[in-house]
């Protein structure tokens, strides 16, 4: 008897001693609401603590998601700064990639994450707004040297109130490429490879490319329905025509306006009227381009240069001949916005704060190991450097129709929750749009009023 | 003598209580750490506005950029704003998944297993096997299987309506077509869920049906009783424990689902397969608001906690047998 008694005086205690910890911390932040310390505070003018003597071994920790190819191209990286530093030993480990936002995330809680991670450019506003990430120290690079130094889109991704937190490898954008598959536009007798000029001429050929068995669509001549091309296209559309999607405010959106109504009226043309697609077969939930192309479903298939590497290894006996092109715009100039893309950040916690600035600088601004990082990953360049040597192309045959367009794309911007606007929002209701459950007045209008209001109840907190 | 006896058997018992305490304080342990304080935490963040991506006052990330909201998070699922009717839309069509999933499941299951129980034991062995199958495969694969048979295009059952002379469906797409006022793609999912469980409902049920005195259904043969009627007088009345646990088991996992609505339709088309549990990990870890989230998971115990309250309640038996 005493035993149990003992033993649960025992669970009690703990059990006592955990709760009182938990339930102070909890009341003492609820009391006192000490704001966050903020983005310029979080991390001292030089860079964090004072590096160690010269002679002293820093070691730091490096995290990534676990994609081979990344893996490859990060410990080719690794190896290479190692010759350089020795004094400095970089441990990585990376994780697959479903874990790897909840490992950062919790590690961030317990400030016991890596020194330097990777990241995607498009999470760095919100992590920097939350003061989770270090500023980039001005002698590693000043904000007007970014600038010059890397495109805006991939750049701006890694802004916040005029501060960069971070350094980007890749140029991240879905926008000014299709796939085109050479069968079929020879079996359909088409010029190929297409050179479209405008938007008409792109949708002709696609409409020539329609294959159905009965009622049953079972070629799209142009797929586009997919949930990201579904908000490029959409931003595309509102900038080239002269329009901007966020608000006079800068932090609403503007969906409602006459450009974004053309933009929606002329893509939901292309799969109602045109019906080079079919809204029904080829969708969020079933044949997604990336695979419906690869199973000669798809002639056409919007979608980024990405795909290109990805398809070469998942699609190896894929037997049609198929390539990757541009693809038109509207108006006289091209104008798009692009997510960020991945790069490199520095955790605020990090006690050799300067060593893995150091190291992100030698990994996404040395024009040679930011060239082999993007070779090696099959992405964009982010260094504008990279991107305009001619010789890149040797490397990666794909690019040239993304290549092209860089200079034009600007970044998406902060949507406070990128996700909830870009599925549920804009690719939920252009969909039921194109399948005849709301008109386009109906569907600018939905959009506008579920994103601002997402908006406003982020900013309310 | 009998102090010694007493004395030795308590040694007897110290030895064994001291056994006992180390043998379940790890477990104690592991379930504090794993379990009761998560289930704490998830409390405690219901009311703060919390998100791992935001820098806290404390070291639990509390307070400062993840601010104390009181009951803030519960008044937003109630709220006429996108994340109240969001979430009041998960909840509906969960109800809906769980309404159509029972009856389903029992009517398919119940009579299947009194079938099985009734052909000789090496054919029950290969029915049990067979039909237990789906059960133990992994809901991934079943998943991706199934979307590939629903497949507007090159799908099995489109192959096979067509081979008909019918006309195809978009099984997983089409959320205007309606079957009772149910959208089509919850139907499709309600059908590979039933296909996937129903395994582990039919061996319960064959297990209850094995647990039944031959001697009752001897009798009602005896007193010139049809087989409906000893099926229902005798043997239903007498499966009323096994029933009650699989009508509660499986409501229990049909307000959990979600690997099958996540790999096949994310919730779409629209929101027309969104659930509450795929609308809580939506809410976590892809818009990062922890602090809502679980304010959801607290929703979904309740919802659980009343729905299997009123089962056990009106299930309830005064005897045994």
């Amino acid at each position: 008897m005493n035993g149990q008694v003992l033993t649960r005086r025992a669970f009690l205690r703990v059990f006592a001693v955990t709760m009182a910890g938990i339930s102070a911390a909890a009341l003492s932040s609820c009391a006192q609401g000490t704001p966050a310390p903020s983005t310029a505070t979080a991390v001292p003018a030089e860079g964090g603590t004072p590096p160690p003597a010269a002679a002293e071994k820093v070691s730091l920790r490096f995290w990534s998601h676990s994609n081979p190819a990344f893996v490859q191209a990060n410990e080719e990286l690794i190896k290479r700064y190692a010759e350089r530093r020795p004094e400095v030993e970089i441990k990585y480990e990376y994780f697959p990639y479903s874990e790897f936002i909840q490992t950062i995330q919790t590690s961030m809680a317990a400030k016991s994450e890596a020194d330097v991670m990777e990241m995607f450019g498009s999470w760095v506003q919100s992590y920097a707004k939350g003061g989770t990430l270090a500023v980039t120290p001005d002698d590693i690079v000043t904000v007007p040297q970014a600038h010059e130094l890397f495109y805006a889109a991939p750049l701006d991704g890694y802004m916040w109130e005029g501060k960069l937190y971070g350094l980007p490898n890749e140029y991240n954008l879905e926008n000014g490429g299709v796939l085109t598959n050479r069968r079929m536009f020879e079996e359909a007798q088409l010029p190929y490879p297409p050179d479209w000029k405008a938007w008409e001429e792109l949708v002709s050929d696609a409409k020539k490319l329609v294959k159905y068995d009965g009622e049953v669509m079972t070629v799209a001549g142009f797929h586009y329905i997919t949930g990201d091309g579904l908000g490029f296209l959409f931003w595309e559309g509102i900038l080239e025509r002269g329009g901007d999607y966020f608000a006079a405010d800068k932090i609403h959106l503007n969906l409602a306006s006459p450009e974004a109504e053309e933009t929606v009226q002329w893509l939901v043309d292309m799969a109602t009227k045109d019906k080079v697609v079919d809204p029904f077969t080829f969708n969020l939930e079933s044949n997604w381009v990336g695979d419906a192309f690869f199973q000669s479903l798809v002639a056409i298939g919007y979608i980024g240069p990405w795909i290109v590497p990805v398809a070469r290894i998942n699609h190896p006996d894929f037997a049609d001949p198929w390539d990757y092109v541009s693809c038109p715009h509207y108006g006289e100039k091209m104008s798009f916005a692009a997510d960020s893309g991945w790069g490199k950040v520095v955790s605020p916690n990090s006690k050799a704060q300067r060593q893995a600035w150091e190291f992100a600088q030698f990994s996404t601004m040395d024009e040679t190991n930011a060239r082999f990082w993007n070779v090696t990953t099959g992405t964009v360049p982010a260094l504008k450097k990279v991107a305009e040597d001619p010789t890149l192309l040797q490397d990666m045959d794909w690019l040239g129709p993304s290549l092209k367009v860089l200079p034009y794309g600007r970044y998406v911007g902060y949507l406070h929750d990128r996700d909830f606007i870009w599925y549920n929002v804009i690719a939920t209701r252009l969909v039921e749009t194109m399948q005849g459950q709301h008109t386009v007045k109906e569907c600018i209008t939905i959009m506008n009023e579920e994103a601002n209001a997402m908006i406003d109840s982020k900013i309310k907190g | 003598m009998a102090t010694a006896i007493a004395r030795r058997t308590g040694k007897l018992q110290r030895s064994q209580r001291v056994f006992a305490a180390c043998s379940l304080t790890p477990i104690m342990l592991y379930m504090m750490a794993f379990t009761l304080l998560p289930m704490i935490w998830a409390v405690i963040i219901t009311f703060y506005r919390y998100s791992p991506t935001r820098q806290g006052a404390n070291f639990l990330g509390l307070g400062g950029g993840n601010p104390f909201v009181g009951f803030a998070n519960y008044l937003d699922l109630f709220a006429d704003t996108p994340t109240g009717r969001l979430f009041r839309l998960a909840v509906k069509n969960t109800f809906v998944f769980a309404l159509l999933v029972l009856p389903l499941n029992l009517c398919i299951t119940l009579p299947l297993a009194v079938l099985i129980e009734s052909v000789s034991e090496r054919l029950k062995t290969v029915f049990r096997t067979i039909y237990f199958l789906p059960t133990v495969t992994s809901l991934v694969a079943v998943s991706l299987v199934w979307g590939v048979i629903y497949n507007p295009t090159f799908g099995l059952l489109n192959l096979v309506l067509r081979s008909l002379g019918l006309k195809g469906m978009a099984w997983l797409s089409d959320a205007q077509t309606k079957v009772l006022g149910v959208p089509l793609p919850m139907i499709c999912l309600v059908v590979t869920y039933v296909w996937q469980d129903m395994g582990y409902n039919l061996v319960i049920f064959i297990a209850g049906l094995q647990s039944i005195p031959e001697v009752f259904k001897e009798a009602a043969l005896v007193d010139g009783a049809t087989s409906w009627q000893r099926f229902r007088y005798v043997t239903l009345p007498l499966l009323r424990s096994t029933l009650t646990f699989v009508i509660v088991m499986t409501m229990l996992s049909s307000w959990q689902v979600f690997v099958i609505f996540y790999v096949m339709t994310r919730g779409g088309p629209g929101n027309a397969t969104r659930t509450l549990v795929l609308h809580i990990y939506e809410t976590a870890f892809r818009h990062q608001e922890m602090g809502l989230a679980a304010t959801m998971a607290m929703a979904l115990f309740l919802i659980i906690l009343v729905t299997t309250l009123i089962q056990l309640r009106l299930l309830r038996k005064e005897w045994e047998y």
